[in-house]
């Protein structure tokens, strides 16, 4: 095999974690907050980069464009929290439950996508900018700032979660709701805040997942969404810098095994990681696993 | 707020969905027997749903306008044709539940379908129950197939690969690429296509398989460009299509692009178009079908029976007219309604052998070219050789007939703007 293809490889896979990162950590945040898996959120994100899509249509300009997937996103998480999902959780509904509202939340958003899309591809116009050589690895400075992206997330969430009285009560949250509530932490309006910032990147994901493949189908965040709970699940549930290390693993480990000519086998290899590491996983630190079984939106 | 589980009340759910589904099921099962006595059901088993269902509409064209011009000219023997759709949810499991189900339910003794991705399951169950079958799949099992009431109008997989090989020997591109989705549907077409660069004696320097709907595909990207293709073949889903294809024009490298039968649909070309651009559509894209007859009767009466049910269709009707997929399944249609009025019976046990005798030609027989022409000759007595709107059924001994191969240049919503013809007669010297 030519080194230069596996050296380039290995750029391009940074590439691709820093947009499933994105994902991940959205998904990670809500899942460690409300211990619910919430299988809607690739729909979110399509839903994100749609709502880009139309704005970048309308020419309205780059900063309504990058603000309308966040935005759309975190709306359409809130709602879904406070309308089917709050249902559904009034009426005493178990985990399992809610994760099956979740499942038909999302096809409900796919389907309707697809009927309003006519199953069409949509192609986002957003240039990808020069080729820029780091070493042997290859970008564009598309890439690039998808990549700063990621750094920038990674950095505002860490921020936020260990520097702010705010972060202290989600995390604290996280341990133990109960506890937490008991000690005066305002519940509901954290239990908002995290579907807000949850679904906002949800759809940031959806913005950068569109700008990397260049085209969006009422379809992507499905298949997306294997890759974010399988970094979110790698990286341990909650912890933001797990699912962005986890992303990392997969997102190399997919385009290495591309390039070793096992294309039919890279987005199965990605998966066998983390079947590995669910096996061989240690019982302790941020593969401790949930401690709690109570399911809070 | 925090929840418990609440397993009785789920029982209790499941318990009251499945009641209503049985009651929902005997009331439409009823409907169904009722609707069976007074009319001839034909089915339509494909992919309404699942992976597959983008290309739903060519399916319904040929169905629907089929349907409207045997009902337009009186029906078959007097009784009008109803559809009855069967979804496989583009999996074969699915696939067989559902033919089960639709058999035993319905009276049904014509369908289209089943399609590549459930053909090889789905067909034996057909053959059971004596259903004639008009078969747009490509898999070549079927291509010395002992079912008698096997009938396909498409070519074979390997066709397809054979046609674009012998066009890129034709244009002094020799060195192939094969970029295929490693879904099922581009799979099936994949062993055609390799067969075809070999049977051709061309250099396949690259294979290279895409998941679908992945983020980026650069690293597939430059494994293409090392191997320095002069032309790719290709199939895959629309959204693949266009990431990658995107990625390869964004490096400007882009060379002469053919697709299988399967890309000349309107969500690939369009996902194309958008990725590298109409002007690039133009000058590097090619895609396989078979050769249509435009000008014919035949095609002028597809193009009027697919006009008068375009509002069932997506915009715009273009897309349907002479479309070479949708002529070759309306064909079958037209051929077994003419061999159930030919026999003068609906039974496809009896009709089925008429087939040939409604398509072939003969001495004395009578040329048709659309269902109201044929049926006004049988009434008249005579014997007919049914034209189709893709063009002449010539069936070999195992139930295939395809025509003339072209590569087609093509509008982003299908249109076929020009077309090289590829003989079959010179497909056939490479087999």
């Amino acid at each position: 095999m030519n080194s230069t293809i596996l050296l380039q490889s290995i750029g391009f896979g940074i590439t691709t974690a820093a947009v499933i990162a994105i994902g991940a950590m959205g998904f990670t945040l809500q899942l460690g907050v409300t211990n619910l898996l919430n299988l809607s959120f690739g729909n979110i994100m399509t839903l994100g980069a749609f709502a880009s899509l139309i704005v970048e249509r309308w020419h309205l300009g780059l900063v309504p464009t990058i603000l309308a997937a966040p935005l759309v996103g975190a709306v359409a998480s809130v709602l879904l929290a406070r309308t089917l999902l709050a249902v559904f959780a009034r009426r005493q509904n178990g985990a399992f439950e809610l994760l099956m509202v979740t499942l038909a939340a999302g096809l409900i958003i796919e389907y309707t996508l697809d009927a309003l899309a006519h199953l069409q591809v949509f192609q986002f116009q957003f240039p990808s900018g020069a080729t820029v050589h780091l070493g042997p690895f290859v970008f564009t400075v598309l890439s690039l700032a998808l990549i700063g992206a990621a750094a920038l997330v990674l950095a505002a969430l860490l921020a936020a979660l260990h520097l702010t009285r705010l972060g202290k009560a989600l995390r604290a949250l996280s341990v133990d709701p109960k506890l937490a509530r008991a000690c005066g932490v305002p519940m509901r309006r954290m239990i908002n805040l995290t579907w807000i910032v949850s679904g906002a990147l949800a759809g940031l994901a959806g913005l950068v997942y569109v700008t990397n493949s260049l085209t969006i189908s009422a379809g992507a965040g499905l298949n997306f969404l294997v890759l974010v709970i399988a970094a979110a699940i790698l990286g341990g549930a909650g912890s933001p810098v797990g699912a962005v290390l986890a992303a990392l693993v997969i997102g190399v480990a997919t385009e290495v095994v591309a390039a070793f000519g096992g294309s039919y086998y890279s987005q199965a290899a990605g998966l066998a990681i983390l079947a590995l590491v669910l096996v061989l996983r240690p019982s302790t630190g941020m593969w401790s696993g949930p401690t709690r079984d109570e399911v809070t939106v | 707020m925090p929840v418990k589980t609440g397993r009785p009340r789920v029982i209790g759910a499941i318990a009251t969905a499945l009641i209503v589904a049985a009651a929902g099921t005997a009331a439409a099962t009823a409907k169904q027997a009722h609707t069976a006595r007074k009319t001839i059901q034909f089915g339509q088993i494909a992919d309404f749903t699942g992976v597959g269902a983008a290309v739903i509409s060519y399916d319904n064209a040929s169905q629907l306008s089929a349907e409207y011009a045997i009902n337009a000219a009186g029906g078959i023997l007097g009784e009008k044709v109803v559809n009855v759709p069967i979804d496989t949810k583009s999996d074969p499991a699915d696939g067989l539940v559902a033919v089960e189900r639709a058999l035993a339910t319905n009276n049904i003794g014509v369908v289209t379908g089943p399609l590549t991705d459930t053909a090889p399951v789905v067909v034996p169950i057909l053959q059971r129950h004596n259903v004639i079958t008009v078969c747009p799949c490509g898999n070549p099992n079927f291509d010395h197939t002992s079912d008698p009431y096997f009938w396909r109008l498409v070519p074979p997989d390997p066709v397809g690969g054979e046609t674009m090989a012998l066009f890129a020997k034709r244009n002094h591109l020799t060195r192939v690429a094969a970029v295929f989705g490693t879904d099922q549907g581009s799979q099936g077409d994949l062993p055609g296509v390799l067969f075809g660069v070999k049977a051709a004696h061309m250099r396949l320097v690259a294979n290279i398989g895409l998941t679908p709907d992945q983020t980026s595909y650069r690293t597939q990207v430059e494994q293409l460009i090392a191997a320095k293709p002069q032309v790719i073949f290709t199939e895959s889903d629309g959204a693949t299509a266009a990431t990658f294809f995107g990625e390869l024009k964004q490096l400007g490298k882009l060379v002469p692009i053919y697709g299988t039968n399967a890309t000349i649909q309107t969500p690939y070309l369009n996902a194309l178009d958008a990725a590298i651009g109409t002007k690039n559509l133009s000058r590097y894209y090619r895609g396989e079908a078979n050769a249509s007859a435009r000008t014919s009767p035949a095609a002028s009466a597809y193009n009027a029976a697919v006009t008068k049910i375009a509002n069932r269709l997506p915009k715009p009707l273009s897309q349907w007219l002479g479309n070479p997929f949708v002529e070759a399944n309306y064909d079958g249609l037209i051929m077994a309604a003419l061999a159930m009025d030919a026999s003068h019976s609906t039974n496809p046990k009896v009709a089925n052998s008429w087939i040939p005798k409604v398509t072939e030609p003969g001495p004395g027989k009578t040329i048709v070219y659309s269902y109201a022409a044929g049926l006004r000759a049988l009434k008249r007595g005579k014997k007919i050789e049914y034209i189709g709107a893709a063009g002449p059924i010539r069936f070999d001994k195992w139930h295939n007939s395809f025509p003339n191969q072209a590569m087609l240049t093509v509008k982003p919503n299908g249109t076929p703007v020009s077309s090289f013809t590829i003989p079959a007669t010179a497909i056939e010297k490479l087999r």
